[in-house]
């Protein structure tokens, strides 16, 4: 059987190889792990899907590999060759050909839906993609093969809302005519327009390095926040002083537990409980069927900065955690992100972000929203500053922050509000929130 | 003789065909509807499902009375009038009859009665009381269904060798009655006759009855069967029969030795062959296959593309209500219409005492194709419904994608079973996880909590048993 790049998660299309861990003629148990892989923003190991013996390596270290493309071949292996994979919760990603016989009849897709879009639903069972009658039978009618809708429902099950975006993305690439026909490979990379190709060797000499797939991820993301977001700065300057006397106070504390308490602890600490009140900032749009949808999770992105560039880790239900977990938490989830240990699945799901840069340095700056997400929180650096307390002029550490935001999914007076109530609760942040229990 | 014209003829006023031919007029086509037999229905309604039906409610009931005893209610002896029973169990199927011709005529679909025989792909002939017809169509349905299979060698001629079709007529309540072939059929009918009081034997080929049912499902029904019946003998065959004066002389295979047995009555049943026989097909291009049904692509168009084939024609699982989808999905295609048979569930149920149901995948069917599937079960023995209704004797399964929980397919033993696998059809043709039914409401207490039992014993949360798995 042939062992495909299965469908990694959402919007990760493929990877380079980092390693290869089996060699042609070796004995592979189902599971093991086969190779890994660099993905956009992590090293991630492909398990065999199933027992057997590998016949033949299709690919080699450092090449860059996109969903569907064969990776190697291993025989005895049993019938079913789906190919899932460990780190995602993507269900039925596999590159198995048994489903193609239960395929419907449908029109094939055109040769440039194919290069977006290259999923193909594959069942271990062999059963075809979950799909209720109705829909069934609008596929049917207008020729689609639902095998390569993906659904958003449970257990990948493909709804109205999945057929209409599909269609609405073959729409897309048929506008963009033959201009993007590099195949997967430019799905990789899609550096929209690339701009118009300079000779800078001719002012002196140069060194070209080619972009990580993290530096794309990267740069796709932000052309793609920057085009499509009408994004409002929203800045505000929150007093820190009495906050960080707290953080002295109870640093020892914190430190004999293992644990550092830092500006962006209590950050998010006071984060969980704003998002919580201003459900609409912890939201997201849903264009396709002109939604709004509010999560009753907060999971907050925290930015790091490592060797390869911009990371954001999530943190999960931050409302639901202490000032200690979240310093514990933080703090290895950031030594993870750094050491490039961290998976795909850390990645995703994360309703909020905050970027942190004054541990560098800085004043205010105007961060770029992390798409799908609504807003997220710039903070710069804290600086000692004259201002007016009571009438009278006092030094206090004053922090900068700016909360950039999405227009469309939030009004300016929402915004104020909530970075109001964010500003209050780090100015008068409550000591007992500080406790250890 | 001029042939009357119309845009579509469907032979046979079956659940498929009369499905057919209402659909297509619903639809704004002229339809004709070829029925030889003089009341509409077909096998179903005459000589199948219905008259069956009605003559194991009789059964239930008897039971229940019995049963009833020790429950502090007991009724006596019961007096049964045969006469009796067999007319209440014609006026159901006349009224059935009557409401089929009625819709017919309500819709303007003109009813021939004769039997047909195609001449060319274009006309049908049809022999009716007042002489032949022709009719000249642009597309034909056949529709025409199956009947009982008799081997040579249990054809007597002799009336106490019956099939399913004689032994619906009740012509008494046999003695000792024999019932060759454990199938569905044969349990069923074995479960009318042995509540009227008939000692009754059940002879299966194979080492189990219901054949091809997930072993655990059918476990309820062999139990209670063995109870009921006189004996169940599986891994038997029948030699031969002869006439014995007013008795049946049996010679069995047990074990390799002959033995013989003298029965009242004999109940073959043994599968159904298709009513295919001088219907002229010779003069079409409809094409066979090896076992004598009728050859069709999804779109349930035979080799001659203007004749459709719906329902037992086509063989495979012989179902009415899988005719009655068939009929719509030839209308649909001889419109224009995208349909096709295609990933659609078709649920089964037996009608034994319990009853027995399955949609989707079968264990038996997952283990036989290797694929990789979790099981959900729900014993009823810890349903409250199940012992206020004094039937624990059940169970509920799922059979569950891992990967996805999706629901590939429900399995159902007990009581009133037949009603209660709609939810899993629907289920697996919503594409529905077992999250999905865990979380539905089912009303307290039902035996349909029995599926949403199940589902949340996959996730080791069932409420009404203790699963020591953590989730």
């Amino acid at each position: 059987m042939d062992v495909k790049l299965p469908q990694l998660a959402e919007g990760v299309e493929g990877g380079t190889v980092v390693s290869i861990l089996v060699a042609e003629g070796q004995e592979v148990k189902k599971d093991q792990a086969i190779m890994e892989l660099e993905t956009q923003k992590a090293v991630g190991s492909i398990p065999s899907p199933s027992a057997g013996v590998v016949t033949k390596i299709h690919v080699k270290q450092g090449m860059e590999v996109s969903v569907g493309q064969l990776l190697i071949s291993i025989e005895g292996g049993g019938p079913q060759s789906a190919a899932s994979v460990k780190p995602t919760q993507a269900p039925a990603s596999s590159a198995a050909p048994a489903a193609d016989a239960s395929a419907p009849r449908a029109a094939t897709p055109t040769a440039a839906a194919k290069s977006a879009e290259d999923y193909r639903y594959e069942s271990k069972s062999g059963a075809p993609p979950p799909a209720p009658p109705s829909i069934r039978k609008i596929a049917r009618e207008i020729g689609l093969d639902l095998t390569r809708v993906r659904g958003s429902e449970a257990g990948g099950r493909i709804n109205l809302a999945d057929v209409r975006a599909y269609i609405q993305r073959l729409q897309d690439i048929s506008g963009q005519g033959s201009s993007q026909s590099g195949g997967a490979q430019s799905t990789t990379a899609p550096m929209t327009t690339p701009g118009e190709s300079v000779d800078f060797s001719k002012w002196g000499p140069v060194r070209r390095e080619k972009l990580s797939p993290l530096r794309r991820t990267v740069s796709r993301r932000m052309v793609e926040s920057w085009t499509s977001i009408p994004k409002i700065n929203q800045f505000w300057e929150a007093d820190i002083t009495s906050l960080l006397a707290l953080r002295k106070k109870h640093a020892g504390a914190y430190e004999k537990k293992g644990a550092h308490l830092t500006l962006t602890s209590f950050l998010l600490f006071v984060l969980a409980r704003a998002l919580k009140k201003h459900p609409r900032a912890n939201s997201s749009l849903d264009e396709s069927s002109q939604e709004i949808i509010y999560k009753d999770y907060i999971h907050i992105g925290v930015a790091v900065d490592t060797e390869g560039g911009l990371i954001v880790p999530i943190l999960r239900n931050v409302d639901q955690k202490s000032l200690l977990q979240l310093s514990e938490e933080l703090h290895t989830l950031t030594e993870k992100t750094r050491q490039r240990k961290i998976s795909i699945e850390e990645l995703q799901g994360g309703t909020f972000t905050i970027s942190n840069q004054g541990s560098i340095g800085g004043s205010h700056f105007t961060p770029i929203i992390y798409a799908p997400q609504v807003a997220i929180l710039g903070v710069g650096q804290g600086q000692s500053k004259p201002v007016a307390v009571d009438g009278k002029i006092a030094i206090r550490t004053i922090l900068p922050v700016c909360l950039a935001y999405d227009h469309r999914a939030l009004d300016g007076a929402d915004a104020v509000r909530f970075l109001k109530d964010v500003v209050a609760g780090v100015e008068t942040f409550d000591e007992a929130g500080l406790k250890l229990k | 003789m001029e042939p009357i014209s119309t845009e579509i003829v469907v032979l046979g006023a079956g659940p498929g065909g009369y499905a057919a031919a209402f659909y297509a007029a619903d639809k704004g086509k002229k339809v004709m509807l070829v029925e030889q037999n003089p009341r509409l229905g077909g096998i179903c309604l005459n000589v199948g499902c219905i008259p069956s039906k009605a003559l194991l409610h009789a059964a239930e009931v008897l039971r229940e009375a019995k049963d009833s005893a020790h429950r502090g209610i007991e009724f006596g002896h019961p007096k049964i009038d045969l006469d009796k029973l067999r007319t209440w169990k014609e006026s159901i199927l006349d009224k059935l009859g009557q409401g089929v011709a009625g819709l017919a005529k309500q819709r303007g679909v003109q009813v021939v009665h004769g039997r047909g025989h195609f001449e060319d792909s274009q006309t049908l002939r049809v022999e009716t009381s007042d002489g032949q017809k022709f009719i000249r169509y642009e597309k034909a349905v056949i529709a025409v269904g199956s009947k009982p299979a008799m081997p040579n060698a249990f054809d007597l001629g002799n009336k106490r060798v019956m099939t399913s079709t004689e032994a619906l007529e009740l012509p008494d309540i046999p003695q000792d009655l024999l019932v060759v072939g454990g199938g569905y059929i044969g349990m069923e009918l074995g479960t009318v006759y042995a509540a009227l009081g008939s000692n009754v034997v059940v002879l299966e080929a194979l080492p189990s009855i219901l054949t091809g049912v997930d072993p655990d499902l059918v476990r309820p029904v062999a139990r209670a069967a063995q109870k009921a019946f006189k004996e169940i003998r599986v891994n038997t065959k029948v030699q031969k029969m002869a006439t014995a004066g007013k008795q049946i002389k049996v010679t069995l295979e047990i074990d390799k030795q002959p033995r013989e047995e003298l029965y009242d009555r004999v109940l073959v049943s043994v599968g159904r062959a298709p009513n295919l026989a001088d219907l002229g097909l010779e003069n079409t291009k409809v094409t066979k296959d090896d076992k004598g049904f009728i050859q069709c692509n999804d779109r349930q168009q035979t080799e001659d593309p203007n004749i459709y084939a719906i329902g037992d024609v086509n063989g495979g699982v012989l179902l009415a209500h899988r005719a009655a989808k068939e009929a719509r999905i030839a209308v649909e295609a001889m419109l224009g219409e995208a349909s096709t048979f295609d990933n659609v569930v078709i649920p089964a149920v037996v009608y034994t005492d319990p009853e027995v149901a399955w949609c989707g995948l079968t264990e038996t069917e997952a283990k036989a194709k290797n694929i990789e599937v979790k099981v959900a079960k729900f014993l009823w023995g810890a349903s409250g419904r199940a012992l206020t209704l004094d039937r624990t004797d059940g169970l509920t399964k799922l059979i569950i994608e891992p990967e996805t929980e999706r629901i590939l397919g429900v399995g159902i033993a007990g009581a009133h079973a037949g009603d209660l696998i709609s939810e899993g059809v629907l289920a697996v043709e919503m594409g529905a996880t077992a999250r999905d039914l865990a979380e539905t409401v089912h009303p307290h207490p039902t035996l349909s909590e029995t599926l949403m039992e199940a589902a949340e014993s996959f996730y080791g949360t069932a409420t009404h048993t203790f699963s020591r798995r953590t989730p």
